[in-house]
């Protein structure tokens, strides 16, 4: 093996390196067979059947797909489907809607728990628990509060006074309203612990150069702490984006994408498509369009995680 | 010193207000899980937060089917998509912390499979059902639809990057000066890191097979597009437990709500500690 090594050119491995590279090869089998098997090859088959116009009732298997191929024509009507363009419309209102809010809410929570105070633990662990609920329960908890005759009403009837029944899942607005309110209950604990490990990474005696320089709170977190939280951000804000955009289980258990189109996700619109249409072709040409748009999000979170990064290490300490 | 004090002071409403908002929603499920029928939806402002008359009913309901309280009764039982969260969830969380380790540690120390850690990550970013026709082709042909052994090896490569960039983390911090001692002495490369850098990270381990738990637990749509009758999950099943015949059990399904959410909040507040360097894929350490 490495008299091989040498004739190539290559550095001498060492028994000892030989062994571990091995190994090391035998230990990233199984990751790697996982890999192959549901990532590599599916991929190849969906790209595969987007070209035709199979579907899983044509009776016929799906290697048999090429007989009805139709090239581009999947990826073509992508762009004339408005219920499409419309539910990627309403996926992207969620997202900027809730990640900025859960954002700020989940910035204010950690500097409220920036410093110590009596009770810190106890009030850290229920703070962390709504993103700890099974999603879709937490989507049926949220059903029964926003009922007509739910709590929500409820205490809205009690604070005002007079008889509120707002019918909260029946009306397009509102339904999505309600859908962003759950949204922002589950996840916003999500920033505040990642914002909060975050501000924890300050280092103390700058904090106390500052305040006998004359640095006030306001001066301190706006100078001192923001900047340095900047790459924390941005992870918060990349992986709380993507999830956003998969959004699924909370919504689809509150309103089903109901009322009518109004709550109708990207991902509820894939679920009808595969379900209720069985237009599996399309979804796979569809699919793939949303992997490449991804992906093309995620290297720009990725430049700007590595740009924020470089700064970092370049700042005077 | 009175500035000081009052500051304390909005700082105590404001997060006492934060820990209501955070808990009125769980308060109001575990409360309705013991409330009997009649107290499910308020008539006229006749709302309770409590149960007046609390009752083991619900329970009841969901694991026999019937009881005494309801006229309606059902004939699949939540038993058996516990069990079946237990098992694929199980099975799932064990593939993904095998295969995770094993390829964490290789990639953190001999530098082989740098395929991985981008690889893994790049199923994360995917929404499950824009990947999913593949998959749900393969699994027809193979036969794993609606199966135990299926459900649980899509749950393994799934919750896969987030066990093996938590256990990656926990390798790159094992300091090299131990195995290279254990080297010198003779020992080979599979020994150093059975005997000795596996029972390093043995609590971080069990962190992350917790932590890796809790996401295949908490799964809904995966199940709902591989699974049709016999390994339905729990919340697969509680989203069908309404019909037309018998309108929303909203009692049943708030005690199944909550004996769904206990194992992923007991576990999770155990793990406090590795949750931020979990779900930001080891990126941040807490």
């Amino acid at each position: 093996m490495s008299e091989a090594a040498t004739k190539s050119g290559r550095p001498v491995l060492t028994p000892l390196e030989t062994q571990g590279k091995l190994l090391g090869l035998y230990l990233t089998l199984p990751a790697q067979l996982l890999l192959l098997f549901i990532v590599a090859f599916p991929l190849v088959m969906q790209l595969y059947v987007s070209f035709t116009w199979w579907g899983p009732l044509d009776g016929t298997p799906w290697y048999m797909a090429y007989e009805s191929a139709n090239l581009f024509g999947n990826y073509g009507d992508l762009f004339d489907d408005s219920k499409l363009w419309g539910s990627i419309g309403r996926t992207f209102l969620i997202v900027a809607v809730c990640v900025p809010i859960e954002f700020l809410l989940g910035l204010g929570l950690a500097i409220l728990f920036a410093e110590k105070f009596v009770g810190k633990r106890l009030f850290y662990s229920i703070m962390l628990m709504p993103m700890m609920i099974v999603p879709a329960v937490a989507g049926y908890m949220f059903f029964m509060l926003f009922q007509s005759s739910g709590p929500i009403n409820d205490l809205l009837s009690r604070i005002s006074g007079t008889e509120v029944e707002i019918l909260w899942l029946a009306d397009g607005t509102l339904a999505m309203i309600s859908v962003m309110i759950a949204d922002i209950w589950q996840w916003t604990p999500l920033m505040f612990l990642i914002l909060l490990a975050g501000m924890v990474g300050v280092p103390e005696d700058q904090m106390k150069a500052a305040t006998l320089l004359g640095a006030n709170a306001w001066q301190r977190f706006w100078r001192i702490v923001l900047p340095r939280m900047k790459m924390v951000m941005i992870i918060a804000l990349v992986i709380r984006t993507i999830e956003c955009i998969k959004i699924f289980d909370i919504l689809y258990v509150m309103t089903g994408g109901g009322p009518g189109v109004a709550t109708k996700s990207i991902s509820v619109y894939i679920l009808d498509l595969t379900f209720k249409d069985l237009e599996w072709a399309y979804v796979a040409a569809l699919g793939l369009f949303i992997l490449i748009c991804l992906s093309v999000f995620a290297v720009i979170g990725l430049i700007l995680m590595q740009r924020a990064q470089r700064r970092n290490e370049t700042m005077p300490a | 010193m009175q500035t000081a004090y009052s500051s304390h002071l909005w700082r105590y409403a404001l997060i006492l207000v934060a820990v209501g908002l955070a808990l009125l929603p769980v308060v109001w499920m575990a409360t309705m899980a013991f409330k009997p029928h009649t107290e499910w939806v308020s008539t006229a402002g006749d709302l309770h937060w409590l149960p007046r008359e609390p009752t083991f009913a619900n329970f009841e309901y969901i694991f026999t089917g019937e009881t005494d309280a309801y006229s309606i009764t059902h004939e699949r039982t939540a038993t058996r998509p516990i069990i079946s969260s237990l098992v694929t969830s199980l099975l799932g969380t064990l593939i993904a912390v095998i295969a995770g380790t094993l390829g964490a540690y290789a990639v953190s120390r001999f530098g082989v499979g740098r395929n991985l850690p981008l690889g893994v990550l790049q199923l994360r970013l995917f929404p499950p059902l824009a990947v999913m026709i593949p998959v749900m082709i393969m699994w027809a042909f193979i036969g794993a639809m609606d199966s135990w052994w299926g459900l649980s090896l899509i749950y393994g490569i799934v919750t896969l990057p987030f066990a093996f960039w938590l256990m990656k983390t926990f390798f790159d911090e094992v300091p090299r000066e131990i195995e290279e001692a254990a080297l010198v002495e003779g020992c080979s490369w599979f020994r150093v890191f059975w005997k000795i850098t596996l029972p390093m990270v043995k609590a971080a381990l069990a962190s992350t097979t917790l932590f890796v738990f809790i996401l295949n637990w908490s799964d809904y749509v995966i199940a709902l597009l591989l699974t049709r009758k016999e390994w339905v999950t729990i919340p697969v099943y509680m989203n069908s437990l309404s019909s037309a015949m018998t309108g929303q059990m909203y009692g049943a399904k708030a005690a199944l709500g909550l004996i769904a959410v206990v194992p992923p909040v007991v576990f999770g507040i155990a793990i406090q500690k590795y949750l931020v360097r979990g779900l930001t894929f080891g990126a941040l350490k807490q």
